[in-house]
């Protein structure tokens, strides 16, 4: 009796249209994808080839570079977002003032912004010869730096621009932990004699491990897939020294070669979870109860 | 009695960075929308010698045939379009998967875990979106986003629901409620601030995506507003003037929109991400 009113009440129907436009969206593309990545494939007909195009697109000169960067630009767009969004999130923490709502407010507006416009933002002041950036140095005797024009700056750049850009949701995921972390810790360790960097290092860090979790997923899934400021910013260039696979993968899309960048898609794929997988989990037992 | 003082030099300092960092850019960004070609190109500080304003805001909202216009309303339709869908199909999916445990929605739940973490796989979504004669068009990009955010929503929805006592549903089934009733009746008017969050967070996200829109809508007539800008970047590159126009007007709606409820945004966000 009670089961039947269970399904009554909690219909299954209630789940087909979300589900089903995620599974036909979403869930059987992903495992199509696995065949298609093995075949020679103009979207109508598919031939089946093997592995044939792994090996192509590793012996791509693009692919070289872009494996790389895509691990550069999220361990350390990952690294710096972490670091420093923790440190302004504690410094912001330790009071709060108008004038800290105004700083946490004028950090998270970036992330307001599209990538596009962040993008065309950053290219002007960075504009080698009118560029703020480079008259300032200029101004100082400093050289015309090509930002991102040379081979060596173009990812470092970008990624400048994309910490900047999201930086604040970081800082707002710890400053929300740190709030809900009880004050009297801080009271009764203050009356042991803690200092302030004791206190951070035992009680602030240990008790914000799920806030770092999840601030890090974030930033690497982010970091992995994202290739939409380089795209914006340098498109891959100059040459192929920003190349990243999301950018890779899209140039083959544009020409046409649906198999080929499939494969580049699976890449991206067994990388991300191959990398966020274990970090979550690492980051998962170190949580300890408040 | 030090402290503090140091404390608000430290401030100071910040807040004279975020002059630096933010409004000088945000600054150089409006003022040269202001300018001449010409006098853009230099991308300087100074006032426009002359102003011409509304001629480069003009020229941009009527270029080509009004695209820019065009583009922006397709933008904000597939935003209010996936919003509403998305909205009503997560929380009806979490309702029973919170509801209703057993095997099977115990593996509806983990597949739809997965896509918080796993990435799109492109190409066969548009080659499945071509089956369905949706490539290349808006709904076909709605779909899209909806299935991408599909699984961050749901889980949402799903924390929200738990907390709501399984005592109201029996009390409602003893009333005669149906699932409809109960359903839409009580429990989607109960899950109004998550569906407020779900929003308020996801729409800026749908009305900013570069890439999906690239992917989906490649050759396609109707375009997005970023893709609208993008084209207009790649095309007239220098032409500073007409561009910053067009990044200030793109950037509006988000802009007002953090303006009127930033504190609201950083607080959904914040519950968002950390859920996730």
């Amino acid at each position: 009796m009670k089961n039947r009113l269970m399904q009554k009440t909690y219909s299954y129907w209630l789940l087909v249209p979300g589900v089903l436009i995620y599974c036909v969206i979403f869930i059987i593309p992903t495992i199509s994808s696995f065949y298609f990545a093995m075949t020679r494939w103009n979207l109508r007909t598919a031939e089946w080839i093997g592995f044939d195009n792994y090996i192509t697109f590793f012996s791509q000169p693009s692919t070289k570079n872009s494996i790389g960067n895509t691990f550069l630009y999220a361990g350390v767009t990952t690294v710096i977002k972490g670091v420093l969004g923790l440190v302004i999130a504690v410094w912001l923490c330790r009071k709060s003032t108008k004038a800290h709502g105004y700083i946490k407010t004028v950090f998270y507006f970036p992330a307001m912004l599209s990538t596009v416009v962040v993008g065309i933002i950053f290219s002007a002041i960075l504009h080698p010869s009118n560029g703020i950036v480079n008259q300032v140095i200029m101004g100082l005797g400093g050289p015309k730096i090509q930002w991102l024009n040379d081979s060596g700056l173009a990812i470092w750049v970008v990624m400048f621009a994309d910490i900047w850009k999201t930086i604040g949701i970081n800082v707002l995921i710890y400053m929300s932990g740190i709030a809900a972390i009880p004050k009297d810790y801080y009271e009764s360790s203050a009356l042991d004699g803690a200092n302030g960097w004791q206190q951070f290092k035992n009680i602030t860090l240990p008790l914000l491990v799920p806030s770092i979790n999840s601030a890090i997923t974030l930033s690497l899934i982010g970091g992995m897939k994202n290739y939409e400021l380089i795209w914006t910013m340098t498109e891959g260039g100059p040459g192929y020294a920003s190349e990243v696979l999301g950018t890779v993968t899209y140039k083959l899309f544009a020409r046409g070669n649906y198999g080929l960048a499939t494969a580049g898609q699976v890449i991206i794929f067994l990388i991300v979870c191959a990398i966020v997988f274990p970090v979550n989990s690492w980051l998962s037992k170190k949580v300890v109860e408040m | 009695m030090k402290k503090g003082f140091g404390n608000r030099i430290i401030v100071g300092l910040v807040i004279a960075l975020t002059a630096v960092t933010h409004w000088l850019l945000f600054y150089i960004i409006i003022i040269n929308s202001f300018k001449t070609k010409a006098e853009a190109s230099k991308l300087s500080l100074s006032l426009p010698a002359e102003w011409v304003a509304w001629d480069n805001y003009k020229y941009v909202l009527t270029y080509k045939d009004f695209i820019f216009l065009r583009s922006m309303l397709n933008s904000l339709i597939i935003t209010a379009v996936t919003m509403a869908v998305l909205v009503l199909v997560a929380s009806m999916t979490a309702f029973v998967l919170v509801r209703r445990k057993n095997r099977f929605t115990g593996f509806i739940d983990k597949l739809i875990l997965a896509g918080l973490i796993a990435p799109l796989s492109i190409i066969p979504t548009y080659w499945m979106l071509s089956k369905l004669g949706l490539a290349n068009t808006m709904p076909g990009l709605i779909l899209v986003e909806i299935a991408l955010m599909f699984s961050y929503a749901t889980m949402l929805y799903k924390g929200y629901i738990a907390t709501v006592p399984r005592e109201i549903d029996e009390a409602a089934i003893l009333d005669g409620c149906g699932w409809r009733e109960l359903f839409f009746g009580i429990h989607f008017r109960l899950m109004k601030p998550i569906t407020a969050t779900v929003i308020i967070l996801r729409a800026f996200v749908v009305y900013n995506d570069f890439s999906n829109p690239m992917y989906f809508l490649s050759g396609s007539k109707s375009s997005t507003v970023q893709l609208c800008v993008y084209t207009f970047q790649t095309t007239y590159g220098t032409d500073w003037g007409h561009l910053f126009a067009a990044i200030v007007l793109v950037s509006l709606p988000p802009a007002v929109l953090f303006l009127i409820m930033h504190k609201r945004i950083m607080d959904g966000m914040v519950m968002g991400a950390v859920k996730g």
